[in-house]
Formats: structure tokens, C-alpha cells, sequence
């Protein structure tokens, strides 16, 4: 037993000096979506600054926050869109930047700047934009689908997917009834409770994280997805069409911030001026088709990346999007209002 | 708790004694273990299920059984009963298929034993996502079973297979089906055939061998194994969101919601609180309907 009880006391030891060791002075701990940072455009940051880089990963702004609120995690760059960073800066939990670290923010488009969840910018830099909207197999449906009320009718049932997210699916029948996607209140879901119970039997399949799986597959004909998706598959052939919806969509930034419990503020400021730089950003573009909001990088991408309509909207349509808000506490309500239709 | 934990011998109302110093000593391994990955998250998570949130969701320890009022709507009941009958509907096909196929390798001759239970563990060797992925491919309308049939002139267009009840209790099935062959193969491997024989010499038909003497001597294996298969079943979400479409939402799912996309840690705890008590049940139940037979 003295043995074991020895044995047991060199492996703590063992454990105590191997945390203690493990602590090289360059460091950047990230949290990003997943599949939306390229892994050689990390191991290129490496090289070249000799940072050692972590990257986690999250599937949904929701994910991270929780992590984020519940004090897990020190990380030094996170990922949120725009509606988590304005809850982030309201609740006083991110670094200031310093705009001197990273004078490659003169290459973003000045349209998605200054913006009201950051004013000034002063928490954050875009990274990519993008928007949802529709993806239709001609192949399979010969209607003309124009709106989501097209896409919702009994006659598309179970060839339809869209994306497994309550916030999502609640705006486009908010849009559908005319009314304002920021404004959720127990009216306004009330309101659009009827639209809901129409639309929700129709849907065969709930997939946020790869949405253009069942759409390759055959096995729907219509998706309401996300534009990065519906860029690919339209690269991949021609029978997938983009429509932007008539009743209108929203525009999504997604941004780098710095969390305020941050160990690594100049690296991280450091891989965002990285970021920024006009080949990186357009390698970024290269594998996950958004709307890149860097114009520099811009000027370096082909013009069959430029007219895919599902990475970048005409302008008259992008005027017309809407930013999310933050709206807090009533997510439950949305979450719950989704899983209730969903289970009846 | 504890006392549950501690090793026995024999059951209940037999030479039932006190376990020495040297059992404790051997289980304290195990014991911490226990204390620190389940005991104390359950407890935590039970503080949470008590407690609210702000908006950024964060805790705020304000007591409140405001999260259990929510809990016994009648939609979150539904989707609790809705997993426990996808759970049991694959209890019972894990029991029907892997019964035989324990039994068939059991009574294998002893060299095809370890080849027959490595066949059924190979598949597990790779990711649970690759294979789920895998089915995907496989079930999908321009997957390789619809091509199959159809080429094979089977079918005339392809069928929609994925994305339906049928492919949960089929993805279901097939990721637990070792769960249940394994405990099963365990008592088959056990059963004494003289027993059998015996029954079979004293007038005894193979339907009445079978339930008479082979089940009972083999009712061990069954109960582990539908214990492995119906508790981790319930809970499963990934399956029936990526194989079933995510139409039919079930409490797994929707307690990572609350813990995610809800903003709601106190409610998603409340809810895996619940569904606690409700696996406690479950082998609480089991346990006495044992000993009742005992």
C-alpha cells in the first residue's frame, strides 16, 4: 500500500512540475466559429511572429457567449456577430483596441463600419459579413420562388431545410408579417405564432451547421440557409439558385473583439492586423465564400467570387438589410416558442 | 449514496456483511473519481437548476423554483416521453436482434468467439460522427441504397429514408446494438449446458427450455444491457438531429438549447435535474423488480 501511496505522490509531483514548466512567453489563445479561419492562415501567423496559437472552437455566438459568461476559457480573440458584441460592450466585458496596432482596418469598407453595436469601432473589427436567404433546386422545383411565402407552402412539404436556429426562423416570419425583426416581444411572437404553425410541418430537415449536406444529397429541394452556403453550392452547380428574399433578410457582421480578462492583448491585436491584410482575407474568401467587407482584398479576387450573389448582394439589397439586436433575455421565450411547434 | 456504491456480497437477506477497511481502501480510486466527475456537477448543476440568469446568461444565484414550474409544461413532459418511447422502442430492437446474435457467438466454438466479438466491435474502432456521416451517404436519396434498388429495378424512384422516424431507431439501433450483445454474451457464455440438457431430457420442448431455463439463466445479461442501451439512448441527440432532421426535438437536445442558444443554464439544468431523477427511477425500478423475483 506505502507503495502505491509513493507512486501516487511522484505522479502529483510529476503533474506539478509539468504545469509549472509549460509557460513560453508568446501566446494567443482564440475562439472562433468553426470552419471560418483556415488552418494554414494560423500556421502562417505562427511562423511569422513565433506566437504559439490555440485555437477552440464554438458553433453558435450563444455557445461562446456561455462559455464566456461562465468565466471558462482565458482567451485572447473571440469571434461574435454583431448583436453579441453589442450585449459584450453593454455589459463592459471587452478591450479597448488600440487603432495604431492595426492600421489594416483602412481596407474595410467604410459601410460596415462605425456601426451601431460598435460605434467608432472601438471593440471590434469586421472580419466577415454575409446574410441569409433562399437556395433553390431548379432541378427539382420548376415555381418561381421569390419570398419565403413561397418557399413555405403546403406544396414544398418535406423538400424544405433551413436552419436549426429559433432566432433565425422567428425573423423570417416576423419579415413575413411585416414586422420589425429587433422588436420580439410577446406580441409581436403571438403575432406571428399562426405563420409559425403553417410553416414549421413543412420543414424535413433542421441543420445549421451544414445545410447544403441535404440539399446535395437530393433529399430537399429548398433551403433557407446562410450565403457562405448557398455561394458554395452554387459553385458547385448551376442548378442552385440564390434568391434574396422579397419580404427582406438581415445582414450578419461577424467581428473580432478581445475579451477584457484577455493575458495576450498585442498578440491579439497583432492577428487581427494579420487578418486584415488583403491576400490573408482573400484566402479567407477562397475556402469560406462570405461577404468579405475588406476591399483591398477585394481587388484580388477573381470575378467569378465577385458575382456569386450568395457571397455578395447587389447594393440596393444590402441597403435594404437589417443588423440583429441584442435581445437578452427574451432568446428563451424565441427557443421555447421554435420547440413547442416543433414537438406538437 | 455510498452505501449503494459499496461492495457486497450476495444479494440482500443473504450473508449480507460490512465491508472491510481494505475494500474501502481498494475502491478510493474509484470513490474519488465518483466524488469529483459526478456527485459534485450533480450538484452543482442542481444549485443552477435553483438559481436565474441575467441577460448575458449569466447565473445569478437568486433562489427560484420558477425553472421546475416551467419544466412540467406540458410540451417539455411531451418531449421527455417523446425520447423515453424512442428509448424504448430501441431497447426492444437492440433485445430482439442482439439476443440471437450474443447467444449464436456464445455457443460458437471457443477459437470463433474473440473473431465473431471483435466483427461486432470493429465498427466502433472509428469516429461515432464518421459513421453517422457514413449512414447519411448511405440512406440518402442519391445515396448508395437508393441507387441500389433502384438499379436492382426494386424500386422506380428513390424512397426518402433519411430524415425520418425510421432513421433514428435505425441509427439508434445500430450504435448501441454492442451495448446489448456484450452483457448478453457474458451469461450466454455462462450457462451451464448441462442445465439445458437436463431440461430437454426431462420432457422439456426448445419453447420451454428456452423460457423456462435459458432466459432466466441468462436474465442477468439481459437487464445490463438494456440498462446500457436505454439510459444513453434517451439522452442521444446527435442521431436524431443529424439522421432525423431535428424535427422531432428530444430532451438531450433540448436541454443543450436552453444551455446554448436559450441563454437558460437554470432551465436546462432544472430540465437535466429532472431527467436525473427520471434514470434513477428507471434503475430503481429494475433493481426492486429484481429483488421482488429474488
Amino acid at each position: 500500500m506505502k507503495k502505491i501511496h509513493r507512486l501516487l505522490l511522484a505522479l502529483f509531483a510529476v503533474g506539478l512540475a509539468v504545469s509549472a514548466t509549460a509557460a513560453p512567453t508568446k501566446n494567443l489563445n482564440i475562439y472562433c466559429w468553426s470552419e471560418y479561419i483556415p488552418q494554414p492562415i494560423i500556421d502562417q501567423f505562427s511562423k511569422e511572429t513565433g506566437v504559439k496559437v490555440t485555437v477552440e472552437n464554438y458553433a453558435s455566438n450563444e455557445e461562446m457567449l456561455s462559455k464566456l459568461a461562465a468565466g471558462g476559457g482565458e482567451y485572447d480573440i473571440i469571434q461574435p456577430s454583431e448583436y453579441v458584441i453589442e450585449a459584450l460592450v453593454k455589459e463592459k466585458v471587452l478591450h479597448p483596441l488600440e487603432r495604431s496596432k492595426i492600421p489594416n482596418l483602412k481596407n474595410i469598407d467604410p459601410q460596415f463600419l462605425n456601426q451601431p453595436f460598435d460605434p467608432g469601432n472601438k471593440f471590434s473589427v469586421p472580419f466577415m459579413a454575409g446574410t441569409v436567404g433562399i437556395v433553390v433546386n431548379t432541378d427539382l422545383v420548376k415555381d418561381d420562388i421569390r419570398s419565403y411565402a413561397d418557399v413555405f407552402k403546403p406544396a414544398n412539404k418535406g423538400k424544405i431545410v433551413v436552419l436549426d436556429d429559433a432566432r433565425e426562423i422567428v425573423t423570417w416570419a416576423l419579415l413575413a408579417n411585416g414586422l420589425n425583426i429587433n422588436q420580439i416581444t410577446d406580441k409581436s411572437l403571438n403575432k406571428i405564432k399562426p405563420t409559425l404553425e403553417q410553416w414549421l410541418p413543412l420543414v424535413k430537415v433542421y441543420d445549421s451547421d451544414s445545410p447544403k449536406t441535404a440539399l446535395l444529397n437530393g433529399d430537399v429541394a429548398i433551403g433557407v440557409v446562410w450565403g457562405g452556403e448557398g455561394a458554395i453550392l452554387a459553385n458547385k452547380n448551376k442548378k442552385f439558385r440564390w434568391v434574396i428574399p422579397s419580404e427582406g433578410t438581415h445582414l450578419f457582421i461577424d467581428s473580432l473583439a478581445i475579451p477584457k480578462t484577455a493575458k495576450n492583448v498585442e498578440n491579439a491585436e497583432a492577428f487581427m492586423n494579420f487578418i486584415l491584410r488583403p491576400e490573408i482575407s482573400k484566402q479567407i474568401s477562397d475556402e469560406f465564400p462570405y461577404l468579405n467587407p475588406n476591399l483591398a482584398a477585394r481587388e484580388l479576387m477573381s470575378k467569378k467570387q465577385l458575382e456569386n450573389p450568395a457571397s455578395f448582394p447587389a447594393e440596393e439589397e444590402l441597403k435594404k438589410m437589417t443588423l440583429f439586436k441584442d435581445i437578452g433575455t427574451k432568446g428563451s421565450d424565441v427557443e421555447e416558442l421554435i420547440t413547442t411547434l416543433k414537438a406538437q | 449514496m455510498l452505501g449503494f456504491l459499496a461492495p457486497t456480497s450476495g444479494p440482500k437477506g443473504s450473508t449480507h456483511r460490512a465491508p472491510g477497511i481494505w475494500a474501502w481502501i481498494v475502491l478510493s480510486p474509484l470513490l474519488v473519481w465518483l466524488l469529483l466527475f459526478v456527485v459534485a456537477p450533480t450538484l452543482v448543476l442542481t444549485a443552477v437548476s435553483f438559481a436565474e440568469r441575467d441577460s448575458l446568461g449569466r447565473i445569478v444565484w437568486n433562489f427560484s423554483v420558477q425553472n421546475y414550474a416551467r419544466a412540467f409544461d406540458w410540451v417539455w413532459v411531451k418531449i421527455l416521453l417523446d425520447s423515453l418511447y424512442y428509448a424504448f422502442l430501441t431497447t426492444l430492437i437492440c433485445l430482439a436482434l442482439g439476443y440471437p446474435a450474443a447467444y449464436f457467438i456464445g455457443k460458437a466454438p471457443e477459437r470463433w468467439r474473440g473473431l465473431l466479438l471483435l466483427l461486432v466491435m470493429v465498427p466502433f474502432l472509428t469516429s461515432f460522427l464518421i459513421r453517422t456521416y457514413a449512414w447519411i451517404n448511405i440512406l440518402s436519396k442519391e445515396g448508395f441504397l437508393n441507387s441500389l434498388l433502384i438499379s436492382a429495378g426494386i424500386f422506380n424512384e428513390p424512397v426518402a429514408m433519411l430524415y425520418s422516424p425510421f432513421a433514428i431507431i435505425l441509427g439508434l439501433v445500430y450504435n448501441f446494438l454492442p451495448f446489448m450483445i456484450l452483457p448478453i454474451y457474458t451469461s450466454v457464455e455462462k450457462l451451464d449446458n448441462g442445465l439445458v440438457e437436463a431440461a430437454h431430457d426431462l420432457g422439456a420442448g426448445p419453447l420451454r427450455a428456452f423460457s423456462r431455463v435459458i432466459l432466466p439463466l441468462t436474465r442477468p445479461g439481459i437487464v445490463a444491457g438494456s440498462m446500457l442501451v436505454f439510459v444513453p439512448s434517451i439522452a442521444m441527440f446527435a442521431i436524431t438531429t443529424l439522421m432525423g432532421g431535428g424535427t422531432n426535438p428530444t430532451i438531450g437536445e433540448v436541454i443543450f438549447k436552453q444551455f446554448t442558444a436559450g441563454r437558460n443554464q437554470p432551465f436546462g439544468a432544472a430540465l437535466g435535474t429532472i431527467l436525473l431523477f427520471v434514470f434513477i427511477l428507471a434503475f430503481w425500478l429494475a433493481r426492486t423488480q429484481r429483488e421482488r423475483e429474488d
